[in-house]
Parts: C-alpha cells; structure tokens; sequence
C-alpha cells in the first residue's frame, strides 16, 4: 500500500472540469514527477490533495487515513506539506521567524530537526537568517519556501514547481537539496516543465492532460510515449531526456 | 556543498549593500521580529513606569490626571486593538463597542444584582470576549475591509440596542454606578487612588501583550497576518486562532469598559458609539499597533492633543484627521515605528563607523 493513495478524484470548478477521476499512488522513498501542459490540472490535483480546495468527488488517503476535505492545517500536521507556485513566505518576518514557525508546528508531534537553524543549514539560508523574507532575491526566496516546508517535519513533500523563476545554476543547485531528501526519509512528490530535471531527478513521471492522468512509469518510458510527446511536448518536436 | 546560495555568495561580496538592506530590514520589522537589544528595552520600561507611578505627585493639577486616566483604560483597550490588528492583521472600527458591552455588562450587574466592581469584573471581560468571538465569526469568510464594515455594523446596532433597552440599559440616558468597592486602607474615591488602579491594569495589559509578542504564540498570529494560505500549509488552524485573538482582545476591551464605567461612574450609549470607536482605531493606527508602546502612544497624542493645542471638539477632529493623514503618509507603522527608525538610524551609524573598517581591513 502506497502512503499517499488518490482514487477518481474529481474537481470542478463551475462546468470546467479540473481532474477527471485521477488516481495516483505515492511513495516516501523516492521522487515522482507530475509533468502536463498549463491547465493540465497538477496544481489543483496538489490543491484538492492538501485541502486548500474540497474535492468534488474521489478520496485522498494518507497512511492508511481517509484525508479527504478535512482542512489543509490538518493534513499539514500529518506531515504531508507542500509549496506553491508562487514562491511564498511570511514576507514581513526574518528568515529565521519564518522558519521557526513552521519547525513550532513541525514539534507538537517530534518533528526531525533539533532546531530551525538546522534547517537553515540545509538549504543553504544560513547565512540570511537576520533579513527579512519580503527583502530577499527570488532565489532565496524559493530556498526558503523549501526550508519553510521543510520545518513542519514532513513524510512527503509535494512541490509546486520549485525551478520556476530561476536560473539554470540556481535551478540546478536547487534540484541537488531536492534529491538529498528521499534518503532522508522525505518522499517528494514535483511538478515541474524543465524536462531534463525532470528525467534527471524522477524516479517516475505522471503525465496529466485535460485532468486525466494519460501515462505514467520511468521518464525515458514515459517521455517516449507517442501520446505524451502529442499532448506534451508537440507532435514535432525531440525529446530532451536521454 | 552544492547547496551554496547565490545571493549568499553576493551579499559576502558586497557587504555595503548588506548592511544597507539590514538597515532596512530593521525599518520595516516589527517589534517582535526584530528586538531592539534587551538592556534598551529594560530601561525604556522602568523609565516609563517610573514616570507613570511618580504622575499624581508632580503637581500637575486634578484635570490633567482626569485626562490621565482617560489615556490609560483607552490604551488598555488599544493593547487589545493592537494585538488583533498589530499581530494578527484583523482591523476593527467598531472597538468601542466592544468596550461598552464590558461597561454595559458591569452596569447592568451593578444596578440588577448589587454586584460591585470586583465581583462583575469577571463577568463583564467574559461576556466581551464572546461577543468578540462571536462578531468575529465572519472573519472566517471575509477579511480586511469587508470585515471592518461588519465591526462598524455592530457598533451601531450596539448603540440602537442600548437606545432602545428600557431601564434594563437606561435607554439614552444610560446607567449610573457607586464607586469602586474599597480595598483595606484604599478608598478609590480619591482621584490618584482610581489612577493607581487603572495603572495596575495597564501594567497588567503591558506585560500580557509583551509576553504574547515573544511567544510562540505571538510568532502564529504573525503567521496568520503575513499570509494566511501558507500559515494553514504549516500546520496553524487559521480559524481558531482568528476567534481566539478577538477573544483576547474582547478581554483587554472588557477590562478598560469595566474602568471607564467605574472612573466615569456613569454611561450612555454614545461614549460607545461610532466616533469613540474611530477614535480608537485612529489611536492605534497613530501610535503603531505592532510596538509594545504604540498603542499608549497613540493614547497620550488623541487624549492630550485638544488639552495642549486648547482646541475645541470640532477643530480637534480636523486635528485628528489631519494626524491620521501625516501618519498614513510619513510613517506607515506609526509614531512607533518613527521613534524606532531613529533609533535604528543611530544604532546604525555607530555600527556603520565600527563594522565599516573591519569589514575593508
């Protein structure tokens, strides 16, 4: 039995439907991409899993519990916690407050790191403990969502496009934090358009189109799929991994 | 480690540049997110409660510690006011309200029951924190400006209740009380007597809200009003915390309409009503409701600015507007924030001397 289990899920919003009866089934021992063209549905698939919108049909279940609709802060305090695309702080706050709030949270139930500085440590923000979240560069930015998700203590992690914004160095150094967590202990789960990250660091792809999922397995398998290459990256066009 | 960051790497090259967004970062925090050193804030706080304790024995004459006394049980009420809108972001124009049901509550115990001040204290910060839970019930479904319209509905259904509340509330004449039951040895007939207690209270606001702002509780409700959507992706149950904050300060709300009840030792429903309710937001919005000494700040500059400038009711509002508008434009956080600057500025100059050399040599 997988740790996190989605079966048909279902979200409409109004007569657009969102996810058409999506099943997935995630581990915490490895990374697994979600790739899809914009509007593919991945970011309301991480939306309905982690509560921020109710389901419209189908169930999430996490360790064995059915987590359905029952409130994102509850489903963070399971330790399955996400990012967001826009890369999010407590703007006002030091770097330090934004990350001690999150390993607070992480605590009430033995959270992983003996202290928010760890964290800090890890993700490279040691250094800008004292500055204030709204003030840093995008790329620290992004380190700190990461670090801010990372305090709750979290089994799985589901990342909303992490490498958007960033550039290729910047990106690359953040895909290296990203596979030193699976050893950890941290299963990820991305949804990213850099493909060759994506091949890279996956251990498997999901492909979403209209809300369905249409492949799923190994990137090279998965990327040499005709229907993907249709949906996905155009008729025409090579793909990058390999 | 592959995981070095860029801007890391920058700031270590451009250590000016460093420094100037420090500088900047310690203008835009707050309190709570960047302390100023613990030795300044000590002698801050016992300069100030010396100055309070010492007032009544300065000779300065029966009215201005009637205005005194009037500053202080406003400012306990700010501190709740601060603490819903300085650290969780939940604006309310409707405050005053809130300190009315408390001084209402006491009233009516007095007048129906016989209960004095000690007895219906309890009861009347109580029944003040509910109903501030209880307006704040909307609060989960709609924020900012939208819930300060509701608060601001509920101030004036309070008033058309009270209005309208036969004897049970005096209607618009209001409610009349005794005097504040005496201690052993302390009959708080005596003006500097009802000045020491209302102090005490103060004293007692102070500490509470200091010690919500290093907490870790303090940090959540910071959470909360930095962005709500990645609070609840961290764990924080937004809702509760909501409601319980305007509890807390629905207490803080009760105590002062408690004191300015038993100072006054009558009420009517116009001292809580829609202009004393703006009064008050203008007074934590002037002050800086995220400094542990904005909204006492802002309570001396209302209350003392008609005494000093001798102004009647009318030019003091133009007064007052004419404040909020040099607020909003030049300082954002409020004369705390501004006596904060200066202090940052300073501290950063001497820092900048010191700091500089090392960092060239």
């Amino acid at each position: 039995m997988a740790a996190l289990e989605v079966r048909g899920l279902r979200k409409q919003f109004g007569g657009v439907v969102a996810l058409n009866g999506v099943d997935l089934d995630i581990d915490t021992d490895r990374v697994v991409g979600i790739v899809g063209p914009n509007g593919s549905g991945k970011t309301t698939l991480f939306n309905v899993v982690t509560g921020v919108h109710p389901a419209t049909g189908g169930t999430v279940s996490w360790q064995g519990q059915d987590i359905t609709n029952i409130g994102a802060h509850r489903i963070a305090r399971m330790r399955l916690v996400r990012t967001f695309q826009q890369a999010m702080s407590f703007p006002g706050l030091t770097v330090d407050e934004n990350v001690r709030i999150a390993w607070e949270q992480g605590r009430k139930s033995g959270g992983r790191w003996a202290s928010p500085g760890m964290i800090l440590d890890f993700v490279g923000l040691a250094p800008l403990g004292k500055a204030i979240a709204g003030s840093l560069p995008f790329g620290s930015l992004r380190r700190l969502g990461l670090a801010v998700a990372l305090g709750v203590s979290p089994e799985l992690l589901l990342l909303d496009e992490p490498g958007a914004g960033l550039n290729d160095s910047e990106a690359q150094a953040f895909a290296a934090v990203i596979a030193q967590l699976p050893p950890q202990g941290i299963g990820v789960c991305l949804i990213d358009h850099d493909m060759d990250m994506m091949s890279e660091l996956c251990d498997r792809l999901i492909v979403l189109d209209f809300g369905t999922k249409i492949a799923e397995g190994p990137p090279a398998e998965v990327l040499a799929d005709p229907k993907v290459r249709e949906v996905y990256l155009g008729p025409d066009k090579k793909v990058g991994a390999s | 480690m592959p995981m070095t960051d860029n801007s890391a790497g920058k700031v270590g090259a451009a250590p000016e540049g460093a420094r100037a967004r420090d500088r900047l970062a310690l203008l835009t925090a707050d309190n709570a997110s960047v302390p100023l050193p613990a030795g300044v804030q000590a002698i801050t706080a016992i300069l100030l409660a010396a100055l309070l304790i010492a007032l009544p024995w300065l000779g300065l004459g029966y009215r201005f510690l009637s205005i005194a006394i009037t500053t202080l049980y406003t400012a306990i009420g700010l501190y709740g006011l601060g603490l819903q809108f300085g650290q969780a972001g939940i604006m309310s124009v409707g405050h005053a309200a809130l300190m009315g049901v408390g001084a209402y509550a006491s009233a009516i115990l007095s007048v129906q029951l016989g209960l004095g001040f000690w007895t219906s204290l309890p009861f009347a910060m109580v029944l003040s924190a509910i109903v501030g839970g209880v307006i704040g019930l909307p609060t989960l479904r709609v924020g900012g400006q939208h819930y300060i319209i509701i608060t601001f509905c509920f101030c004036a259904l309070f008033v058309i209740v009270l209005t309208n509340g036969g004897t049970f509330t005096g209607s618009a004449t209001g409610l009349d009380v005794g005097s504040v039951t005496p201690l052993p040895g302390i009959n708080f007939d005596k003006l500097s007597n009802n000045y020491y207690l209302v102090l005490a209270a103060l004293f007692l606001a102070l500490a509470a809200t200091y010690l919500i702002g290093i907490s870790r509780y303090g940090r959540t409700l910071r959470a909360i009003r930095e962005n709500e959507q990645l609070a609840r992706s961290v764990g924080i149950n937004v809702d509760l915390h909501k409601l319980g904050v305007l509890m807390v300060s629905g207490l803080f709300a009760g105590l002062a309409g408690v004191l300015q009840l038993y100072y006054l030792r009558h009420i009517s429903p116009t001292l809580f009503g829609a202009f004393p309710s703006l009064y008050l937001a203008l007074m934590v919005m002037l002050g800086g409701a995220r400094y542990l000494y904005g909204p006492l700040i802002g309570a001396v500059i209302v209350n003392f600015l008609p005494e000093v400038l001798n102004l009647d009711p009318v030019d003091s509002r133009i007064a007052y507007g004419v404040c909020l508008l040099l607020v909003i434009l030049l300082l954002p956080g409020g004369v705390g924030a501004g006596i904060k600057n200066i202090y940052c500025a300073l501290a950063g100059g001497f820092d900048k001397q010191g700091g500089g050399s090392n960092g060239r040599a």
